[in-house]
């Protein structure tokens, strides 16, 4: 248990109520298809082409939403706990593995939803070597069939990879890497049509990525203004939702509409002068996944220091990550988009290289970088983006945590260490 | 000269090239401290001091080091490797990576046959030359293994850096079986079809086929009772890392699989590579108990 009590965020933006008030509405609404309608679904990786089941109306339950949802629910420690009495090492990754370690603990009386049903399949890039044998046992233990996806090596490095992906994507991400995703999505387009009877429609499928476009311009026209804005008008507390639940919807008409709004009361927010804290002295990037379980976090120096968190990874994301000038071939576009989500975020030379740009273009202060202890994938790259950071000139505190695991987590420890960092930088 | 440093690589084509060094060699036990300022706690603890050699001029003399897709640590170095070089912070031999595909499914079996071709371009392999080293590597392969001279205990997990455990299960008075992990590395596998018309393609299927290794399919509990019989195990040392991210998710299929052969066993996890943990103290203890 955490020593002390984490905190909720508190929101400036009238968006941010209803995107939370939607996902749950969502959640009811996933719950009911999946557990109640009993339709066919499958459980993802966030990193998979979700737009193929978004056009073919399969329910999809992300294997990272499903982590954060268990984890607010305060069991991700019972969960882990079960995971150790069935045998597995303390140490095994965390991130990944809190659904499989639900699905084993067998307790239908305190899972949510009562645990979740048997999938259609499951769905992974194999980005790290854990993936694998995460993702099979899970499959085993609901009784359905797991679809890996390749995670190819990537020898076109480009460090300003960022500036070129929305249009010059076929070699930006590297043809042949493209090519194997495609075949790989046609596969498990016809693998979903034979399970459930559902037909991939293709003029379904481009619109859905036109419409996508448009809702990612939104979140990266308001990203562009944020890191030009002083004070910043909204913390990364707000900046997650309004662009992550939209996201996990993307292409649909509420995502558009939403993003379009989060950027209309982010403009607005700027016009009026408007920051997230009052005092905005210190601007500050967090890297790392979003600790889940302790949002006020994010914003509890933002009045004491004034230091506020600018910048996370997954709304500027939006930009080079998401939008793609289609060229009339919007499979081949989601493969580029697919095909390295995780590397840009975790390999030298595109994490650092993006990272230490989106430092410069927000006129960031200091970095709060989250080292997670038994997790190879999300530390990886973390050192070489601290040192080019450094180098720039932003120095980073780096924090042994999970975002998903509560039990090592102090809200107290962690905003006080954040504190120390800061003055002893001599910037509060 | 070409060294290697990860599992599931193309030895036929390899040796075909007439440049091939083995398994990059380093020192398991030195300090790493430049390398330390790179790279992260959960990379594999071969990592850091090969890094450290690396960034200390120690392969200089190497023209490349080809690192494999087919383990996360080796696929992990290699691009902060590039990186490292492309800051101009190292030196040394050229990085390279094959892209070896796993998964049971055509095109990554195309895809693993379309990167053995590029290797073969890359150092100027002719299909001729690979024809003739896959015969050549074919007759090592059926080379018969050396034969146990006293009753075997099966060292399995995770590949230790050296000879050090098996020193202290010999010390015991058993036979050890298994391999360091330069020996896994430079494991030959399969033998790779002869006379297909298309070697490269031959290879390429060997690789994609291949057991054994954090990216492999196969199931290791009925690997590891396969092992059991072969060598007709007395005892079995089951020892994991704490580094060990992979494999250690099969653990508790393996611990069921030891309890229902019979076989004595030591199951081991979250260990210190070099240990330093009173490993061998406890290797001894148990195989003491298996002798009486």
């Amino acid at each position: 248990m955490s020593a002390s009590v984490n905190q909720r965020s508190h929101n400036v933006l009238a968006c941010t109520r209803d995107a939370t008030a939607y996902q749950k509405a969502f959640g009811q609404e996933l719950r009911r298809r999946v557990v109640d309608e009993q339709e066919p679904f499958a459980i993802v990786q966030a990193d998979t082409p979700h737009e193929i089941f978004h056009a073919m109306d399969i329910p999809i339950i992300t294997n990272q939403w499903w982590s954060a949802y268990i984890s607010a629910k305060q069991l991700s420690a019972r969960y882990f706990d079960a995971l150790v009495e069935a045998g597995y090492p303390a140490n095994s990754c965390k991130y990944c593995s809190l659904g499989l370690a639900c699905t084993l603990a067998n307790d239908p009386e305190t899972a949510p939803w009562g645990g979740l049903p048997k999938p259609t399949v499951l769905v992974a890039r194999l980005t790290c070597d854990c993936i694998q044998h995460v993702f099979g046992q899970w499959a085993q233990a609901l009784d359905s069939e797991f679809f890996p996806m390749e995670a190819p090596a990537w020898v076109e490095k480009d460090p300003r990879w960022y500036a070129k992906a929305r249009t010059e994507w076929e070699h930006v991400y590297q043809p042949d890497r493209i090519a194997q995703m495609v075949r790989e999505m046609e596969e498990l387009i016809a693998l979903l049509e034979k399970r459930t009877g559902r037909t991939f429609d293709e003029e379904k499928f481009h619109h859905l990525m036109e419409q996508i476009n448009v809702q990612e311009g939104y979140i990266w026209e308001a990203a562009q203004a944020i890191g030009q804005a002083r004070p910043c008008p909204v913390s990364i507390a707000e900046q997650m939702p309004n662009t992550m639940i939209p996201q996990w919807h993307r292409g649909s008409e509420w995502a558009v509409a939403h993003a379009r709004r989060f950027r209309d009361e982010v403009m607005e927010r700027i016009g009026q002068g408007l920051g997230a804290s009052s005092n905005e002295r210190i601007r500050l990037m967090w890297i790392g996944a979003g600790v889940w379980h302790d949002p006020g976090f994010y914003q509890a120096l933002e009045e004491s220091l004034g230091a506020v968190f600018v910048w996370s990874m997954y709304m500027p994301f939006a930009g080079p990550a998401y939008i793609r000038d289609l060229h009339g071939r919007p499979m081949e576009a989601l493969a580029s988009r697919v095909a390295s989500m995780n590397e840009t975020l975790h390999l030298p030379p595109w994490m650092n290289g993006w990272m230490t740009a989106e430092a410069e273009r927000c006129g960031i202060d200091a970095a709060v970088m989250l080292l997670p202890p038994d997790n190879r994938l999300s530390q990886s790259g973390t050192k070489l983006t601290a040192l080019a950071l450094e180098d720039a000139g932003v120095p980073v505190l780096m924090i042994d945590a999970d975002m998903v695991d509560a039990k090592i987590w102090d809200h107290d420890r962690m905003v006080t260490m954040v504190a120390d960092f800061l003055k002893t930088k001599g910037l509060a | 000269m070409i060294a290697i440093a990860g599992p599931n690589l193309p030895h036929d084509l390899l040796r075909a090239s007439g440049r091939y060094a083995g398994p990059l060699p380093y020192d398991p036990d030195r300090d790493a401290p430049t390398a330390a300022r790179w790279l992260e706690s959960k990379f594999a603890p071969w990592a850091p001091p090969a890094v450290e050699a690396w960034a200390k001029g120690e392969y200089d003399g190497l023209e490349h080091v080809l690192f494999s897709r087919a383990d996360d640590t080796s696929q992990r170095v290699y691009y902060y490797l590039c990186e490292l070089q492309r800051q101009g912070l190292l030196g040394g031999p050229r990085p390279m990576i094959l892209d070896v595909a796993k998964i049971d499914r055509p095109s990554s079996l195309e895809r693993t046959i379309a990167k053995v071709r590029e290797l073969m371009t890359a150092l100027a392999v002719t299909p001729d030359a690979l024809e003739r080293s896959i015969v050549e590597t074919n007759r090592l392969r059926s080379l018969p293994p050396p034969v146990p001279s006293s009753a075997v205990c099966l060292l399995s997990g995770t590949a230790p850096p050296d000879e050090r455990m098996h020193a202290a299960i010999r010390a015991a008075g058993f036979a050890p079986v298994g391999r360091t992990l330069a020996e896994d590395w430079a494991d030959l596998g399969q033998a790779v079809e002869e006379n297909s018309g298309d070697p490269a393609a031959a290879v390429g299927r060997q690789l994609h086929a291949r057991k054994g290794g954090p990216r492999s399919f196969a199931d290791p509990a009925a690997a590891l009772a396969r092992a059991i019989e072969k060598n007709r195990a007395a005892a079995v040392v089951l020892w994991r890392i704490e580094e060990d991210e992979a494999q250690t998710w099969q653990l508790p299929a393996e611990r069921q699989m030891l309890q229902h052969s019979g076989v004595p066993s030591l199951v081991l996890t979250r260990r210190d590579w070099r240990g330093r943990d009173g490993v061998f103290d406890e290797i001894r203890e148990f195989l003491a108990g298996v002798t009486a």
